[in-house]
């Protein structure tokens, strides 16, 4: 299982981390640390690599411990926010736009293991509700960070036509979550 | 720009939030998102839908040594160096290498008074401010050690010393248990790889009930390396 813990006050720890504790980064660390490890592995498909994005999320994280505005979204959020646009930052200015080569590790089956129906969260019931294919763009893009270049050759399906699918996927998933 | 309406913002926020923005676009969301509060509540609105599809992600152990490495980047940052990464810390061990002479007074003290049964390994801890000693570790056997006091330390009420152990090869410390100042500790180590030189023992201060995560986390009162008797 992978929910937060209910009883870790993520706001309290970052409101600490605004007054210089170090001691409260190092809890937000112990917290999520491998979550944010797992999520930045997923997206640059390397270990170091992704310890070099969560080294610099943290730093983000205490630097940016005082801006953060509550009212914006949970603090747990923002700091899985802050890990991914680092790895994505990374994955885009790399050039990665390149064609998968030949040893690209890729799960093999269709579904390539997302299996929504063991999560419970809303997101996951409004997945279920796009057709296998569009709910794979989406998943191919949040959770591997693959382009569209990617996901089309990935899914063997025309550039054009991924990018509208996940144009309207998305519009789905709002009409849907709200 | 300009002529944007709020369904081509909403779509692009979502793409950026997806990943699927080249890095030039990219570069112009991360631009745009400190001055347009409406281009910045799209985007909010998404982080906050797509958040539980990190689920995806199988969590992943950090290696020992990215914790140290955040933590010594923030204290850069910070202008203030308290010493917790102890276990990589250079200039930690040089000082306690200087204390070397004082150990070696402790352990011919001890080997002279106590006329053992010959230990294996000894071990001196001593203050990592004033290389003080302050307890001596020593182990007959591999499998169990004791720890002796060299004097009474004060703890406060609300605290507890708990003793940690980490060889070279280990991931991390691994907690032995808490100590009562003053007496002597017998500490089975079967549960553990068998005693190396070089072995680093130390003593932090922690909560009453010892570290809640399993890892020293308060100051270290006192520290040393496994040293092989001949």
């Amino acid at each position: 299982m992978s929910s937060p813990e209910p009883l870790f006050d993520y706001e309290a720890r970052l409101a600490a981390c605004a007054r210089g504790e170090q001691s409260a980064l190092r809890d937000l660390y112990v917290q999520e640390g491998p979550r944010l490890l797992g999520v930045a592995r997923r997206l640059v498909r390397d270990t170091a690599l992704a310890e070099d994005i969560v080294h610099e999320a943290f730093i983000k994280i205490w630097n940016g411990a005082a801006q953060f505005d509550p009212a914006r979204g949970s603090a747990r959020g923002w700091m899985f926010s802050v890990t991914r646009h680092l790895a994505l930052n990374l994955l885009r200015n790399q050039a990665r736009e390149t064609p998968f080569s030949e040893d690209h590790e890729m799960p093999a089956n269709e579904d390539d293991g997302f299996d929504a129906q063991a999560h419970s969260g809303r997101i996951h019931r409004c997945l279920e509700q796009l057709d296998p294919q569009r709910r794979s763009c989406i998943l191919h893009a949040y959770v591997d960070g693959y382009s569209h270049a990617q996901i089309s050759q990935r899914l063997g399906t025309p550039l054009g036509t991924v990018k509208a699918w996940i144009k309207r996927s998305l519009n789905a998933l709002r009409e849907c979550m709200g | 720009m300009t002529t944007e309406s709020a369904q081509e913002r909403d779509e692009l926020a979502g793409e950026y939030v997806l990943g699927t923005l080249s890095a030039q676009q990219r570069i112009e969301v991360q631009k745009r998102l400190p001055n347009e509060p409406d281009l910045r509540a799209a985007v909010d609105a998404w982080e906050r839908r797509l958040l539980e599809l990190t689920d995806y992600a199988e969590a992943q152990q950090p290696s020992a040594l990215l914790w140290p490495r955040i933590e010594r980047s923030v204290e850069r940052l910070t202008h203030n160096t308290p010493i917790t990464s102890w276990w990589n810390l250079l200039p930690l061990w040089r000082g306690l290498s200087a204390a070397g002479l004082a150990a070696t007074l402790v352990l011919g003290a001890i080997l002279l008074t106590q006329t053992p049964p010959k230990p294996n390994y000894l071990v001196v801890l001593v203050a990592p401010q004033d290389k003080a000693p302050g307890w001596v570790i020593q182990a007959s056997n591999p499998r169990e050690i004791q720890l002796i006091p060299l004097g009474v330390v004060e703890v406060p009420a609300d605290k507890a010393l708990e003793f940690w152990t980490k060889a070279d090869s280990w991931q991390g410390p691994v907690s032995l248990g808490l100590v009562k100042p003053g007496q002597t500790l017998s500490v089975p180590l079967d549960k553990l790889p068998p005693l190396q030189p070089n072995q680093l023992f130390e003593l932090t201060l922690e909560g009453a009930n010892g570290s809640p995560i399993g890892k020293p986390t308060g100051p270290i009162q006192a520290i040393g390396r496994a040293v092989k008797v001949l």
